[in-house]
């Protein structure tokens, strides 16, 4: 070798590998965790441990349960630090460094594996801008950035969601339908992302070396693909099209009185500007309705 | 005289040209000069194939339009699709010119068979590429047995037959540079510096586990680990597997990159706890 | 050792090259390697057969090496000097044991033994092989300890250089080879090399004869531009024709040997004209004619032999496959598995050349020329085995007159072995005329290209390191010599490019293209499978009138920079020669002998005619004379060649003599 090595030299193959794990530990992981945890806004209407009348409530409630539990995780922001975020960013920046090392050439060898090689590179990009716009909205409350204005609370999960999508008090708007799209858009690549950039890991990683083994590891990475793109569709399609905002905010409220009391839900209205005329009427019907059974067990 | 002393060879009864096939040829005088296109009319004959045609274009070096021009350079040796110098690109696809079939790539009356140098590689002139750069890769990798010398010492280990079919799988590698050319993770590097830290590219990866793979070659396996681990190597691939579709040979390149990936990785985790 | 900086300058990548190469710098001194193309590309990697060896199956069947000796000696019909050749047999186990070493991916047996199978000429499984592409295996195997040498700096490698002429300093008995002068084919600069000794290694020259089962670098130029500068060229007549080939339009593509070897027949239609589907025709209406003409050898008589016979099919009896000059060569009564493993790359060239599956029709093919056994002169210092007389028939089983031990046939590390009558230049591999005689056996001539480098590669080691004395090393020959050497070849080039024409009109008379393809055209008529006194006179009449022609040679690129027409035409000048040394050989041997059969002369005369043809060129007269020196044959009483054919063939060629009138 010619010359002092750079540090990115000296640990070229390092940097390589944690590139390809970090893609599925703890990114690849998080992203089956996130669109299953969302997805539970559909397929909570299934869970009997709800006992709302309507499919969609139950599948609200569940979402909620679960938005709560994970935002009452001791250490939550070191964990999202550590876990989450530096692990993208490093992802994110030395990914697009090494796409920027190859060239598309599908016009001339329009293979199959060609065309997911430079699948894998666009939703790359296409999926960390998303996801930049996706934290930037919802995490760090640049409100400006969503239809509507929304800012996004962890207390009324899917009211808050609904409206960031289609537009403020869950109305559609022109920007809530771009917004949506480019949801669609943004899961649909990332889960690409995830299910073919397993596939390649394996190579990379030589646990599939056998033409054979990369065929069945592939039909694996893609039926696993399926899975979580279906989660991440589903979730998107509730958010969209089932949540009835109103209702959804009735659920998420009388679940803040029922875990915090009623003080704690007028805090919450101060500290989110919320609209008091709305929230009145849906406080209302949540003290009003008569709940068949024992409140779900939260803790305290 | 009899006729039986003609001998009777094909060559004298040379079929007569059933039909013309157009060639658009990409040329270029030498490096740093402008390229263009020249087109030429070829008769041809049902076993014609490219390099047929362009030997009768350096008999007949006259373009479709009556020009006069120099007979077109290219790189041939075998003919029969095992030395690997006739690589082209031809009608978009690297491959070899000398096994490319004119019925074959343009079947119908009115076809076009466009000929242009491997893009990967710095032209020499016209379609002749200067490849220097794979067999350089090979001495990265110390592409050899490491015999004790040419005394005679007996034979060498025995070996089981399916070894034995695979290393020959992996050497029949005609350094032809297809698989570079398709590689969207390689690119050209006019100038040697910067071959150290370019892409190897799959024939070279293959390559190295060829000789990982023989009970004495096996001797250089850190070594050529080593050279496969830094920027350029192994890491490098981008897994678009274009490459096993081209190559010429059939090599099962992919296999190749995920065992020499396997092979890394254990390495570097060795090294990491030898502490180097 | 080598602190003098003495060099060696090797001219050609192929397995001889290469072999001498590893061989040379692998004793201290330093190796040019000059070759047209990158040494892997070279054309040993066509070779697909096989290479032959004497190993332990075939030893306790009764084969030994001396048998391979005898084996080669009676294919080459005697014309080989015997005491190489029987070197070269008693090294055969050892090169393979050393290219086994080199990781060369040989097949294996089930236990992991090295694999073997049955080639021509013998009635032993004595031939090895890695897949159906052994040269190419062998050649790389080579080329792998090249580049470790190279890495290391003891070979230097010059890829892209075209040999242009041998420098000989010095006048009659002292000239001696100080050099080369050499073209980069990129940059076009020409150069001169010093050397203490430079090995020729440059191949065969098929290009004479246009379309063969060459490849495209084979013009023979580099040893005619040798033969030009005085060194000898020796039984230039003798050209193998390869019974079973694929015409093509560029190039005859080679249906290996191993074809019929692992159980190949050759048949045509016993109707005259029958153009119904081969595998529809039913067996008793098939004509197995070597099988039943040889009922010994069968499919497997040797090349000059089946090619002759397939040739007297076709051309005399016109039962060529409907009527052409074709016959079938039929794999499809074996498993097609069976067939892919063994013999995968060739059935892959006639499908990807033929367009059509050799596993379930029946291959069309036709003999092409394949392998010059002529080739430079060169001599050789005699080993130890000295019979007091030549021994007679050898039998498989009988105990070997001679011993296995170095230098039995040829003193290991004698100065002139393989050296040519020129001082300092040896011939190696292909371009060397020693151990085939008149045919080369299947799966011989790898064997001694190899054997030249690694056993000659030593005597051109001690050449430079004893035989040159220090204050005569080539780097105290005067720069003039060189100089003279580098401007004679610019003047050459300098009238070549000159004659190119800004009009650009192109008269077919003096295209280079043109009279290349009329001389190979004429050199496959008159002078391969059969050959007649008057046909070759007519040949040379012809050679005579394209060398004019060529003396008025228009080239059409005048450029400085990687200018191929021009290293072309220079080749074809050198070519002309070659085609003219091939037919005067042909023309003056009036015997038939191996691969040199002559309609007028059909019987071998070792009266006459057991003797080397060597030419000798006139510079000034550009004429080329031959002269015959003796055959050694002390160690092997020469006896008939007849591969035990069934004898009621022979009337039929007598009236082939009587139809031809002349
Ligand atoms: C199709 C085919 C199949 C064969 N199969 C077999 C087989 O199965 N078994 C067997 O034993 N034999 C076989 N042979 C024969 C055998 O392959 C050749 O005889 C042998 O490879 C010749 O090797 P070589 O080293 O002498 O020269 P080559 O391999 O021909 O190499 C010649 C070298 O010289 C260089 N050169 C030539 N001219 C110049 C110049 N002017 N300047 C610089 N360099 C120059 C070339 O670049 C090349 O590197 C076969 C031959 C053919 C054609
Ligand atoms: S698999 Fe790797 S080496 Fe092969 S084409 Fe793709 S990026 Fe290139
Ligand atoms: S691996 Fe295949 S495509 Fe690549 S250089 Fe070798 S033979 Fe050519
Ligand atoms: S000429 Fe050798 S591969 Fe085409």
């Amino acid at each position: 070798m010619s010359g002092e090595q750079t540090f990115f030299e000296r640990n070229y193959f390092l940097l390589r590998r944690l590139h390809s794990l970090s893609g599925i530990v703890p990114i690849g992981m998080f992203l089956i965790m996130h669109l299953t945890t969302n997805s539970s806004v559909v397929w909570g209407a299934i869970n009997s441990r709800e006992l709302h009348d309507t499919a969609m409530d139950r599948g609200v409630a569940t979402f909620q349960h679960e938005v709560s539990f994970i935002n009452n995780l001791p250490l939550l922001l070191l964990i999202e630090i550590f876990g989450l975020w530096l692990p993208i960013a490093f992802h994110a920046i030395f990914g697009v460094y090494f796409a920027m090392s190859g060239s598309n050439n599908v016009a001339r060898y329009a293979y199959q594996g060609n065309k997911r090689y430079a699948l894998q590179r666009l939703t790359g990009y296409v999926g960390f801008v998303f996801i930049l716009y996706h934290v930037a909205t919802l995490r760090w409350g640049w409100s400006w950035l969503t239809p509507g204005g929304t800012q996004w609370s962890h207390y009324f999960a899917s009211s808050t969601l609904a409206a960031a999508l289609k537009g403020s008090g869950g109305e559609w708007s022109f920007a809530g339908v771009i917004v949506s799209l480019g949801y669609f858009v943004g899961v649909t690549s990332l889960v690409f992302h995830f299910a073919n950039g397993l596939w390649t890991a394996a190579i990379t990683w030589g646990l599939t070396v056998s033409e054979k083994s990369q065929q069945q590891w592939g039909r694996v990475c893609a039926a696993l693909g399926a899975g979580v793109m279906l989660a991440g569709w589903s979730a998107l399609f509730g958010f969209v099209f089932l949540v009835d905002h109103d209702r959804a905010v009735a659920v998420e409220e009388q679940m803040v009185v029922e875990k915090y009391g009623p003080e704690y839900l007028e805090k919450l209205r101060e500290k989110y500007d919320l609209e008091p005329e709305m929230q009145a009427s849906a406080i209302r019907d949540a003290a009003d309705r008569p709940y068949p059974g024992p409140a779900p067990k939260l803790d305290d | 005289m009899s006729n039986t002393a003609t001998n009777g060879q094909p060559s004298s009864a040379a079929p007569v040209p059933t039909r013309t096939v157009t060639f658009r040829i990409k040329r270029c005088d030498g490096p740093g000069q402008p390229t263009r296109w020249e087109d030429f009319k070829v008769p041809v004959v049902p076993s014609s194939n490219v390099i047929s045609c362009l030997n009768w274009i350096a008999e007949h070096p006259v373009t479709a339009s009556g020009q006069q021009t120099t007979p077109v350079v290219w790189d041939c040796s075998c003919l029969e699709e095992v030395c690997g110098a006739c690589t082209m690109v031809i009608n978009g696809k690297a491959r070899q010119s000398c096994s490319c079939l004119i019925d074959q790539e343009a079947p119908r009356e009115g076809d076009v068979i466009t000929l242009e140098p491997m893009s990967k590689f710095p032209v020499v002139r016209d379609l002749w590429v200067d490849r220097q750069r794979l067999f350089k890769g090979l001495e990265k990798i110390k592409a050899w047995v490491p015999i004790d010398g040419t005394y005679n010492l007996g034979a060498g280990p025995k070996e089981e037959p399916d070894d034995q079919q695979m290393r020959y799988t992996l050497s029949t590698c005609m350094s032809c540079g297809c698989c570079l050319e398709a590689c969207p993770q390689y690119h050209k590097e006019e100038q040697e510096a910067d071959w150290e830290n370019a892409f190897v590219g799959a024939a070279v990866l293959s390559q190295a586990r060829l000789f990982n793979a023989h009970p004495n070659g096996k001797v250089l396996e850190g070594e050529r680990l080593d050279a496969l681990l830094g920027v350029g190597g192994v890491n490098d691939c981008g897994n678009a597997q274009n490459c096993v579709k081209v190559c010429p040979k059939e090599i099962p390149l992919t296999e190749s990159i995920a065992a020499i990936g396997r092979a890394a990785t254990v390495h570097a985790i060795g090294r990491f706890f030898r502490g180097k | 050792m080598a602190g003098n900086n003495k060099r060696v300058i090797v001219v050609g990548g192929g397995l001889a090259g290469l072999a001498a190469s590893i061989r040379v710098a692998e004793g201290g001194v330093p190796v040019d390697l000059f070759s047209m193309v990158p040494v892997k590309r070279s054309h040993s990697v066509c070779a697909q057969g096989g290479i032959n060896a004497c190993n332990e199956v075939a030893r306790q069947q009764g084969y030994s090496e001396y048998q391979h000796f005898d084996e080669t000696l009676y294919g080459g019909d005697y014309l080989a000097d015997q005491g190489p050749v029987l070197e070269m047999a008693n090294w055969a186990p050892r090169i393979i044991d050393l290219l086994d070493r080199m990781g060369v991916p040989f097949n294996r047996t089930s236990e992991g033994f090295r694999d073997l199978r049955l080639f021509g000429g013998s009635l032993f499984k004595r031939t090895h092989f890695a897949g159906a592409t052994t040269g190419q295996q062998l050649l790389y195997g080579l080329d792998e300890q090249t580049r470790r040498f190279a890495s290391e700096g003891k070979i230097n490698k010059r890829e892209f250089w075209e040999f242009l002429w041998p420098i000989i300093d010095g006048e009659g008995e002292d000239r001696r080879c100080v050099g080369i002068v050499a073209q980069d084919m990129r940059t076009m600069q020409i150069q001169a090399f010093r050397a203490d000794a430079v090995v020729m290694a440059t191949g065969g020259c098929g290009i004479v004869f246009g379309k063969s089962t060459n490849s495209v670098i084979c013009t023979g130029g580099a040893a005619s531009r040798c033969y030009q500068a005085g060194a000898w060229y020796g039984n230039g007549e003798m050209i193998q024709v390869h019974p079973t080939a694929i015409p093509g339009a560029d190039k005859c593509r080679l249906m290996s040997e191993s074809a019929r070897g692992e159980g190949g027949r050759v048949w045509v239609p016993r109707k005259k004209g029958d153009t119904r589907d081969p595998t529809s025709i039913a067996e008793n209406e098939r004509w197995y004619f070597l099988e039943e003409k040889y009922p010994k050898y069968g499919n497997l008589v040797p090349r000059d032999i089946a090619t002759r016979e397939i040739f007297d099919v076709c051309v005399n009896e016109h039962m060529g496959i409907g009527g052409e000059n074709m016959v079938y060569l039929d794999l499809t009564h074996m498993d097609p598995h069976y067939l892919t493993e063994k013999l995968g790359g060739i059935l892959e060239i006639y499908e990807k050349f033929a367009g059509a599956d050799p596993r379930f029709t029946p291959m069309k093919i036709f003999p092409a020329v394949h392998y010059s056994m002529g080739g430079l002169w060169t001599t050789y210092t005699p080993g130890d085995y000295q019979p007091e007389s030549p021994a007679g028939i050898h039998n498989p089983g009988d105990e070997s007159p001679a011993s296995t031990a170095v230098g039995q046939g040829m003193e290991f590390g004698a100065h002139n072995n393989m050296m040519t009558n020129i001082r300092g230049l040896y011939a190696f591999g292909e371009v060397n005329f020693a151990y085939h005689g008149a045919t080369r056996l299947g799966a011989n001539a790898l064997l001694s290209c190899i054997f030249d480098g690694l056993f000659n590669g030593v005597s051109v080691t001690n050449y430079v390191l004893d035989g040159v004395a220090e204050d005569q090393g080539a780097a105290t020959v005067s720069a003039a010599v060189f100089d003279h050497a580098v401007e004679q070849e610019q003047a050459k080039q300098a009238q070549l490019l000159a004659t190119v024409s800004d009009s650009g009109s192109t008269d077919p008379q003096f295209n280079p293209y043109t009279i290349a393809g009329e001389l190979g055209v004429e050199m496959t008529a008159a002078s391969t499978v059969v050959k007649t006194g008057p046909r070759l006179e007519q040949c040379l009449e012809k050679i005579k009138e394209l060398r004019e022609r060529y003396s008025q040679v228009k080239l059409g690129d005048a450029a400085a920079w990687t200018n191929q027409s021009l290293s072309f035409t220079r080749a074809l000048g050198d070519m002309l020669i070659m085609g003219e040394v091939i037919a005067k050989g042909g023309l003056l041997r009036e015997e038939s002998r191996g691969s040199h059969y002559r309609l007028d002369f059909p019987d071998r005369d070792d009266d006459r005619f057991l003797k080397a043809s060597v030419a000798e060129y006139n510079a000034t007269s550009g004429e080329s004379t031959i002269m015959w020196k003796d055959v050694q044959t002390a160690l092997v009483k020469p006896k008939p060649r007849t591969y035990g054919k069934v004898e009621e063939k022979e009337p039929a060629r007598e009236e082939a003599v009587a139809a031809s009138g002349s």
